[in-house]
């Protein structure tokens, strides 16, 4: 959603060519990240002459201040829609930076490596906005992602597993 | 103004922008480069949209005020006080990424 798309966006501005092809998953909901993803990957185009880039979109899990009961509901019913996706992408690598989309993902993506049928490295950035407190979806991958990447020195110190590397959006 | 799509023009060509501790709104501005004075409404807002603000406030980034502050605070700021904001850096995360997953 949002915000969450233009930072990301952000975070994948200097990756190399390697990182390819790219797999977008983003709510059902969300009007305007479509938008934004093509016209990245559009730029990109120009320079990368081989750029590949899907776009898949599953429910939203989880609205603002839903309620815990119903969001363990629509979160297990996402976690059924992205399922088919990972397994059909097989990604190596996961990157995420906060919205409620993410976690279905990567709770499939974990299902698969325990599984035995595709161990995918997951990396979570939460975002600039954090400077004290991690989002939900930082508080359940802090403990599931390979990698956990912080923004301000204050959550680095709440967070010891989690990695600081300054601003980088 | 309500729902543009962009206000890139319109943060050019201003001279001083007040707004709402929206991190988007803050963030945007101050890649601009324009003096910001951030209003923050605790009545109305999320906790965890405060932390931006008050910490852009700390680094000397942002001047900070309520609503019934406001007046009181354009006429009396100094926008000279106000610290440049560098620029995030996403090449530090390009490097990383390509330690963990091997390119090196």
């Amino acid at each position: 959603t949002g915000g969450h798309t233009t930072e990301i966006l952000r975070l994948l501005s200097c990756l190399s060519e390697s990182y390819s092809p790219r797999h977008y998953i983003f709510a059902d909901s969300d009007k305007m990240s479509e938008a934004k993803i093509r016209s990245f990957e559009q730029k990109r185009a120009e320079t990368f002459s081989n750029s590949q880039f899907t776009l898949d979109r599953i429910p939203r899990s989880r609205e603002v201040r839903q309620s815990w009961a119903s969001s363990v509901v629509t979160t297990l019913y996402s976690i059924l829609y992205s399922l088919p996706l990972t397994y059909k992408w097989k990604p190596d690598l996961i990157l995420c930076n906060g919205p409620g989309t993410c976690v279905p993902v990567c709770i499939s993506a974990l299902l698969l490596g325990l599984l035995g049928i595709k161990r995918a490295i997951i990396v979570y950035v939460e975002s600039i906005c954090r400077v004290e407190t991690l989002s939900l979806s930082g508080k359940i991958l802090y403990y599931f992602s390979d990698y956990f990447i912080v923004q301000w020195p204050d959550l680095k110190e709440k967070y010891p597993k989690s990695i600081y590397l300054g601003r980088i959006v | 103004f309500r729902f543009k799509d962009s206000l890139a023009q319109d943060l050019h060509e201003a001279d001083l922008v007040i707004s709402h501790a929206g991190a988007g709104s803050c963030l945007e501005t101050l890649e601009q480069g324009k003096p910001l004075v951030v209003v923050i409404n605790e009545k109305l807002m999320n906790n965890h949209q405060l932390e931006l603000a008050k910490q852009l406030n700390r680094d000397g980034h942002v001047l900070c005020c309520n609503c019934s502050t406001l007046v009181d605070t354009l006429q009396s700021m100094d926008l000279s006080t106000l610290k440049p904001f560098p620029p995030g850096r996403p090449e530090k995360f390009a490097l990383f990424l390509d330690k963990v997953v091997g390119f090196q």
